[in-house]
Parts: structure tokens; sequence; C-alpha cells
């Protein structure tokens, strides 16, 4: 009996030890490295819930690698965000509630409106480098928008990717022709200007415009309109899955040979899962690799590991995963060039930090090295869906835009 | 003027706007019976298409058990919200009767958040997919064959309306509440009836629209874009309901055809605007004239 007393005292003191090495460390720890905080709005419910659960899930197993990786120079990475249900004013009371609490070096805009919205507050605050969901155009307006960047090609360089591609497509020294397709929203209508510029510098003819209203029940009539035209390539923006869907179905069963076409938010795999076989022959932008690809590089193959390692069960990551892991990356980078020049983590600095990238390997998760250009990265790839294998596959080179 | 274009175009606009007819019959019926005006038609709706995708799609029923199991279903769903929430509510101010069913489409909308996600879904493919001539002018054949459906439960409904004991039933309920009280009838069960009725209608159109048109959580929408109809119309009038259906269905058609996709909805509403000016109790609603 007193042996084991004797035991039990000891596991009690080699406990106690321990814990008390672990309270005085502690303090050092923290004084020493202050965490860096990733900020972010997440619509985790509401209308853009289906990509921002993905999203949500790409930061925060993001955070825990880097983390697992010793943080950013020393630095823990800590991950502060707040649901928003996809609402602008909920997203604001989100990044007042968490600026306020946390100050965050950089932070997560869930959509256009919201990135909008909270600029003349970012600009007067000038701690927090903020990029999101969306890639609007007008948000790579350096005066405007000084502390927002995209994450990838803005819209409007995505049409120019497309179109650069359909350039290529001519047989015969016929141009061929394109039509645009586009919702009805500021979303919608982002990069059709820029895309008739740009197609008229390439020597495309865009024969014809097509604005369906947003929820939009049938497009029958609107296929009728594209059947008097008949394009080769029809380019559709501001959709996630519907009515992308009927317009192919629709324009196949009356004998048009048209491809189809479509910019980074409707070209994720839930095209393939929902049209099945109708998919087939469906183009996509796409500024990184699939999670399914068959590319590789040490970044990529982290974020396959990091993903299987969260959630075995998850399977295929869509791509507002590889999306929220690539802007976490971006803000990493950023926040160390910022610290290896022995400066503050303001936004002016971190935003000269961004501009200074250059060639950038982003280890596999853009398939070449990368070159900020006015607060984007303006890279992309055309990919193409096999229904048969039930993925998107490449068909063209990476085309970065100068 | 390219008459076989126009010819197209207006072929599809009435066929839709017969599924608008179909939608605007459901809140009519409702509205008539009970003077409760439904803004959760569109949630049925959604619910309605949703259990069609759990049955075509989850359980792999054949898509033909499907459609009466769902448009069961959310008739059924409809009886419910009556007994359960608009019942107690009798007696109460229209306005807050008109937020309970704020409020229940609010719910369902959570609700398959909840079961089915919030990812947009496509309805598995149930209906003909070769094209629809009919002479030289094309039709889709989700439109065409959607449209054909929703006849077949207008035509049912008009001729249980006009013979049939229950019908009978509604029609004096709503003509006189009190009267048709005092002659024996339940006025209670007519106006579950209603609901049940009602919420049918919508159902089916709501799998026949979502078949076309996709599926999210937000597709209840489109029920309040069917409240113009219903406001031409007349709120209280089911012919009013299928002439405005049509009308509307196919205005909006042309005007995108001709104006771009972005006139839809103000050609619409410059419909609404005229009318509510000529005739504020729609096109075939009754005036009601208050006496002091």
């Amino acid at each position: 009996m007193f042996r084991n007393i004797l035991k039990k005292g000891r596991r009690l003191a080699g406990l106690g030890s321990l814990v008390a090495a672990l309270t005085m460390a502690a303090p050092v720890m923290a004084q020493d490295k202050e965490p860096v905080v990733f900020g972010g709005s997440i619509p985790l419910s509401g209308v853009f819930a289906f990509a921002g659960i993905h999203i949500h899930a790409g930061l925060t197993d993001y955070t825990n690698w880097i983390n697992s990786q010793g943080g950013i120079n020393g630095h823990p990475v800590e991950y502060v965000m707040e649901d928003t249900a996809y609402e602008v004013d909920r997203s604001v009371a989100a990044f007042k509630k968490i600026s306020g609490s946390s100050s965050p070096a950089t932070y997560y805009g869930d959509s256009t409106g919201f990135m909008k919205a909270i600029a003349s507050e970012l600009n007067s605050q000038g701690n927090t480098l903020m990029s999101g969901a969306s890639f609007a155009t007008a948000l790579t307006d350096n005066e405007q928008y000084p502390y927002q960047f995209i994450p990838g090609p803005n819209y409007s360089q995505m049409f120019g990717i497309i179109l650069e591609y359909i350039a290529t497509q001519g047989e015969g020294g016929d141009m061929p022709t394109v039509a645009f397709v586009y919702s009805d929203t500021e979303f919608g209508k982002d990069p059709i200007e820029n895309g008739k510029a740009r197609a008229g510098e390439l020597g495309i003819d865009v024969v014809e415009e097509i604005v369906t209203k947003p929820g939009s029940v049938d497009v029958s009539a609107e296929v009728l309109k594209l059947r008097r035209v008949r394009p080769d390539y029809v380019v559709f923006h501001g959709y996630v899955l519907s009515p992308i869907n009927e317009f192919m179905v629709q324009m196949r069963q009356m004998g048009l040979d048209t491809q189809f076409m479509g910019t980074f938010w409707s070209s994720d795999k839930l095209i393939i899962d929902k049209m099945g076989a109708d998919a087939d022959g469906y183009m996509g932008v796409m500024p990184y690799n699939y999670y399914d690809s068959e590319e590789s590089g040490p970044m990529l193959d982290a974020l396959r590991a990091q993903a299987e390692k969260s959630d075995p069960e998850a399977g295929y990551r869509p791509t507002g995963y590889m999306q929220g892991w690539f802007n976490a990356m971006v803000w990493t980078e950023v926040v160390k060039r910022t610290l290896d020049a022995g400066k503050e983590l303001t936004g002016d600095n971190m935003a000269e930090s961004l501009a200074s990238i250059e060639d950038w390997d982003t280890g596999g998760i853009i398939g070449i090295p990368v070159t900020v250009r006015n607060m984007s990265f303006p890279v992309g790839r055309i990919w193409r869906v096999n229904a048969e294998e039930g993925r998107y596959e490449p068909v063209s080179d990476w085309i970065h835009l100068d | 003027m390219d008459w076989l274009f126009f010819g197209e175009i207006s072929l599809a606009g009435l066929a839709m706007g017969g599924l608008y007819a179909l939608i605007a019959l459901g809140f009519v019926i409702i509205y008539k019976a009970t003077r409760v005006i439904n803004f959760a038609i569109g949630e049925i709706m959604m619910f309605a298409a949703y259990l069609f995708l759990a049955f075509a799609g989850g359980m792999e029923l054949s898509p033909w058990i499907a459609l009466p199991l769902a448009v069961i279903g959310g008739s059924i769903l409809g009886g419910v919200i009556e007994k359960t929430m608009i019942r107690p509510m009798l007696g109460e101010s229209p306005i807050s009767v008109v937020m309970v069913t704020i409020g229940i489409g609010s719910i369902l909308v959570g609700l398959v958040e909840f079961i089915w996600t919030a990812d947009p879904q496509l309805l598995p493919s149930f209906l003909p997919r070769e094209p629809v001539f009919i002479g030289p002018l094309y039709l889709a054949p989700k439109i065409a064959y959607g449209f054909l459906i929703g006849s077949a439960l207008l035509i049912i409904y008009l001729l249980y309306f006009r013979f049939s004991r229950g019908g009978v039933a509604l029609r004096a309920t709503a003509s006189d509440q009190a009267a048709a009280y005092s002659m024996g009838i339940n006025v209670r069960r007519v106006f579950n009836m209603a609901w049940v009725f009602g919420s049918l209608a919508a159902s089916l159109a709501g799998v026949l629209v979502a078949a076309t048109g996709g599926l999210s959580p937000q597709f209840g929408i489109i029920g309040l874009s069917v409240l113009v109809v219903v406001i031409v119309g007349g709120l209280d009038s089911i012919l009013g309901a299928l002439v405005a259906g049509v009308f509307i269905g196919w205005l909006e058609t042309v005007a995108g055809a001709y104006l771009g996709g972005e006139y839809r909805m103000p050609a619409t509403f410059l419909v609404l605007a005229v009318i509510l000016v000529i005739r504020p109790y729609g096109l075939f609603g009754t005036h009601e004239i208050e006496r002091v």
C-alpha cells in the first residue's frame, strides 16, 4: 500500500512538474511571437453556402497546416471567422467585431458587395489586407481599393483567357464566333464590356448577348435567339449551375455544335455531378489545378494530405476549397515578405509586399510561376469536362496575361 | 419581322404562362376560401420539388411514382400548415397572418438547407427529351410536356369546383362564410381543403418548374414573382389567375426576346402598374364596395 501511495505521489509530482513547466513556458512563447490573425466573413449559410463551407474548410486546413510548419516566421496563425449568410450587413458586422477584437492582418470577404461596402473603413483603418470570394474587375482599381486583391484573374481577365483560347481554335483562317450569356446582376455584367473590347482586339465576332433574369425559370426563348446566330462558342458568366444545363441541352437538341464555356464559379465539379453525361465537353477557365487533376507539386501534395487528414471521408474537394487555401497561401506569403523586410503589418506595407510578388512558385496550386499585376493573379487554364471520367481535363497550356 | 421566330417565342411564352397560371391557382384557391395571402406558396413549391428529388434521386423511385408522391407530400404540408399555424390565427389581423406565412417560408428554407444542403440541384430527367414541333414551330420539350401536365390538373380542378360537393362547399364558403356556416357547411374543413388543394397545385408547378430551371433553397422567390400574375388577374378569381398567368408568361418571354432579358421584369411590372390604376381589384377580381 505504501508503495502504491509512493508511486502515485511520484506520478503526481511528475505531472506537476510538467504542468509547471508548461505554465511558465507558455507566456514566454506568447510574448515572443504574437499570433497573426486571418479573419473572415464566411457564408456558411444562405445562398452561397454551397461554396462557403468549402472555402471555410480550405482556410481552416491551411491554417492547421501552416501552424504544423511552425507558423509564419514562428508566429502562430489564428483563423477567426463569423457566418454571414452571404448578407452584406452581417458581413460588415462580422468585420467590425473581428477587427475590434482580434486585429486581423488579413481578411476574407464573402462577396463583391461586402468588399465594396467595407472599402472606406478598410482604407481608413489601414491595417488589414483583404481578398475573398470576389473576382470583380472593379476591385482591382488600386486607387479606390488599395488594400484589396483578387486571388486569381478578375472576371475580365477570365474572359481574356477564354477569348485567347477561342482565338486559337479557328480553322482555315476563320475566326470562331462567340455569344455571351450572363445574368442580370452586377456579378453577371462585370466582364461584358471588357470582354467585347477584347474580342474586338482579337478579331472575334460577338454575335449575340443574352441577359437572363436571376432565378430565370425558362430559357427556351433565349435558346431560340442563339439558334438564329449559331455561335461557335457560348461563354456563360454569373451562374453556378442553372441555366447553363438548359442552354446546353436545348441547343444540342436543336442540332447545334456550339461549344460551351464558363468562368470560375461555374466551373466546379458540381456541373458534372448534377448534369452527368450532358456536361461532357463543357469548358471552364480555372486559375488553380483541380483537386483531382493529375498535376502535382509540393504545396498541392500538402493540400491533398491536409484535406485527407482533416476529413478522410470527404474525397474530392471543390474549387471553393482550393480558393480558400490559395487565399491563405497568398496572405502567408505577403505577411512573410513584410516581416522579412522588418516592416509592420500595415495595409500599405502588405499591399507593397503583394505587388512585389513576381514569378512566384505556388508549389503546384497554379501550374506556372505567377506575377501579381494590379492586385490580381492574371493566370488561368482552360479545362474541359470528361463526363465519363467525371472530371475536368486541361485542354490548353497555362495562359498568363501581361 | 420574322414571324416564325415570333411564333416560336410566343409559343414558349404561352407554355411557360401555363405554369405561372398553375402557381397562381394555388395562390387564388387559398385566398378565395380563407382570405389569407399565402407568401409561403413559393416555399411549398420548393419543398415539393425537393421531395421529388428525394424520391426520384435519393430513393431512385420511378419519376412517375415520385411525382404524385411529391405532390401529395406538398399538399399534406399545406394542410398541416393550415391546421397548426394558420387556424390558431383566425380572427387576428390580416397582417399578422401574412407575417406567419412569411415565417413559414423561412422555416421551410432552413429545413431544406438542413436536409438537402444549400447546393444547387437538378432534378432527375423525367420528361421526354425529343424536340416538339407544332407545325413549323419548335417548342422545348420540358416546357411543352410541363404545360400538358399542368393543363390536365387545371381541367380536373375546374371540373371538381364546378360539379363536386366539396367544390360547391368551397365556392359557397368563398362567396359568404356566414351563410355557408348557417347552411351546415363545415367551414373549418373547407379552409383546410383550400390549403390542401392550393398547395397541391403549387407542388405540381414546383416540380415542373424545377425540372426546367433547376432547384435551390432560393427557388421559392418564383412564388413572389407570380404575385404579379395574381394581382393582375384578381386575387380571388380563378379565371383571372389562368388568363393573367398565360398573358404574363407570354409578355415576359416576348419582352425578353425582343428587348433583352433585363426588360422581362420591367415589362410585367409596367402591366401591373397600369392594371392597378385602371382596375385596382384586378382584371377579373371582385370589386368590393364598403358602405359606411
